[in-house]
């Protein structure tokens, strides 16, 4: 696409988005036990990834910020890349949403992103771009790093916190329970995931400001 | 120079000194220790402590503007302060009063905590058996996150040597007005005659308050988290006397609660501790007071 193009039609998307930022408050978030809402995003490596393809598989959503302590603190000690190595190696989907906005902590280009996840050797699937917070309001994301997990029948069946250790200290890793696991642990033996929501701690995720 | 000129000078150069270090020991009390975007600083109420007497120490911290540090409930995001004490044999420590929080935040992400800075007074005991030979030494470890935009964690170590005397000490000290000052946001039982109750919808807790009076305006503040939901508008219906306020529960709420509790805010008053029992699940008379 030429440059001129491409500055024309971003210009010409913010009103659209604008509207739709509006019109997806006003529907229910993805909620456990409801459907999880769909979404098409492009991710850091250049591809579009639709939630409905991956209907038959387990999909983990991971809200992202580099800049935010609460992150850092799940991939400096090495733990995010851990489980998405673990899970996505069992063949679950794993999307990492990008839902800062331009100029906010945590905004990143795609080779930033791209950058990032060679850096930290993490292992989504994709690092999806999120920069006008639709589909963190599709999800009422409060935080990051919030964490959402979606069973084959496209139900979400975990929404909330990464664990049950709500610091920044890298020392409270090791003894952390991890809801995600256990979600997805719970759900592949066939039983109800015994904690399917917490309060998703970490730093509030930083969306566009017209995006009330 | 003459030996006059020189014990004169000698004598300014002691005054000097002695000013100085008046100044500096002055100063050493009234600094904190730096925190991200602010300070911290170990207070005490009165100049010393009693053995077999409570007594009050604070956390004051002190924020560049815009800068906030979070309640007890830091709401959808954040963490409140944690203090860990170090403290002598003898002494205790209580809770830490939580003044009354504000709504901070965007329309969708609502945290509750403090703008500026805030004075966190911790109620301490000392023993009867406390000796009065050395100062007692109070030491905190704290670990807190300071919010604008973004957060940053930070972790101090604030201490406080105080005297220990058999006499009670002086009624005011340099420290008592941030004292006062903090017990102005501190809730206060609701008053006897109030009566409170909530009725509860599939997705709300509708709290009706008879005061006595027509309230136009209030807020609620949930002592726990993920009980009631943050960010959502709480919708205030005057009655005569009082009020209805209608609050969406948490999406985290996933057994019911026997009780609600927390801090009622009304406009230009002090706030209030209220712990309401919640009623049985009444539908269509909740629909018909909210």
């Amino acid at each position: 696409m030429k440059r001129p193009t491409f500055y024309l039609m971003l210009v010409a998307m913010i009103p659209i988005t604008m509207i739709l930022c509006a019109a997806t408050l006003l529907l229910a978030a993805g909620k456990v036990g409801e459907s999880a809402p769909t979404f098409t995003a492009t991710a850091s490596d250049g591809k579009t990834y639709k939630l409905a393809d991956y209907r038959g598989k387990y999909v983990v959503l991971e809200w992202h910020n580099n800049g935010c302590p609460y992150v850092g603190k799940q991939y400096n000690s090495g733990n995010m890349q851990k489980l998405q190595k673990q899970w996505t190696s069992k063949g679950i989907v794993w999307f990492t949403i990008l839902s800062s906005a331009p100029g906010k902590q945590g905004f990143v280009t795609a080779s930033d992103e791209n950058a990032y996840i060679a850096k930290m050797q993490a292992a989504p699937t994709a690092a999806l771009l999120d920069p006008s917070g639709e589909i963190g309001h599709l999800y009422d994301a409060k935080t990051s790093p919030q964490m959402v997990v979606i069973n084959p029948q496209g139900v979400v069946i975990y929404d909330g916190a990464i664990d049950d250790k709500p610091t920044t200290d890298l020392a409270d890793v090791p003894g952390a329970t991890n809801y995600v696991s256990l979600a997805l642990e719970q759900s592949m033996a066939g039983k109800p995931v015994a904690t399917p929501a917490t309060r998703p701690y970490g730093c509030s995720v930083k969306y566009p400001d017209s995006s009330h | 120079m003459s030996g006059r000129k020189s014990r004169a000078a000698f004598r300014r150069a002691v005054i000097l000194s002695a000013a100085v270090l008046a100044i500096c020991s002055n100063r050493t009390q009234a600094t904190g220790v730096p925190i991200p975007h602010g300070t911290l600083e170990l207070i005490a109420e009165k100049d010393w402590i009693t053995a077999g007497h409570p007594f009050n120490v604070a956390l004051r911290f002190e924020l560049e503007k815009g800068w906030h540090v979070y309640w007890v409930n830091p709401g959808d995001s954040g963490e409140p302060p944690r203090v860990t004490w170090d403290l002598p044999a003898g002494i205790k420590a209580g809770a830490i009063e939580w003044p009354a929080p504000r709504r901070l935040g965007t329309p969708t992400i609502v945290d509750y905590g403090y703008q500026d800075g805030v004075t966190l007074v911790v109620p301490m005991r000392a023993d009867a058996t406390l000796s009065s030979q050395n100062p007692a030494q109070i030491s905190a470890n704290i670990k807190v996150l300071v919010c604008r935009e973004i957060c940053v964690p930070g972790k101090a170590q604030v201490s406080l040597a105080l005297p220990v005397k058999p006499q009670p000490p002086p009624a005011n000290s340099q420290s008592t007005h941030f004292f006062t000052e903090a017990r102005k946001a501190w809730p206060r039982p609701a008053l006897a005659s109030w009566k409170f109750f909530i009725v509860q919808t599939n997705d709300s807790f509708v709290l009706t308050a008879n005061l006595g009076r027509k309230i136009t305006d209030a807020i609620f503040f949930p002592l726990a988290e993920s009980q009631v939901s943050n960010a959502a508008p709480q919708t205030l219906v005057p009655t005569a006397t009082g009020f209805t306020l209608t609050l969406r529960k948490s999406e985290q709420l996933l057994k019911p609660i026997a009780r609600l509790k927390g801090v009622l805010v009304l406009s230009g008053e002090q706030p209030y501790s209220i712990d309401v029992p919640i009623g049985k699940s009444t539908e269509a008379s909740a629909k018909g007071s909210g």
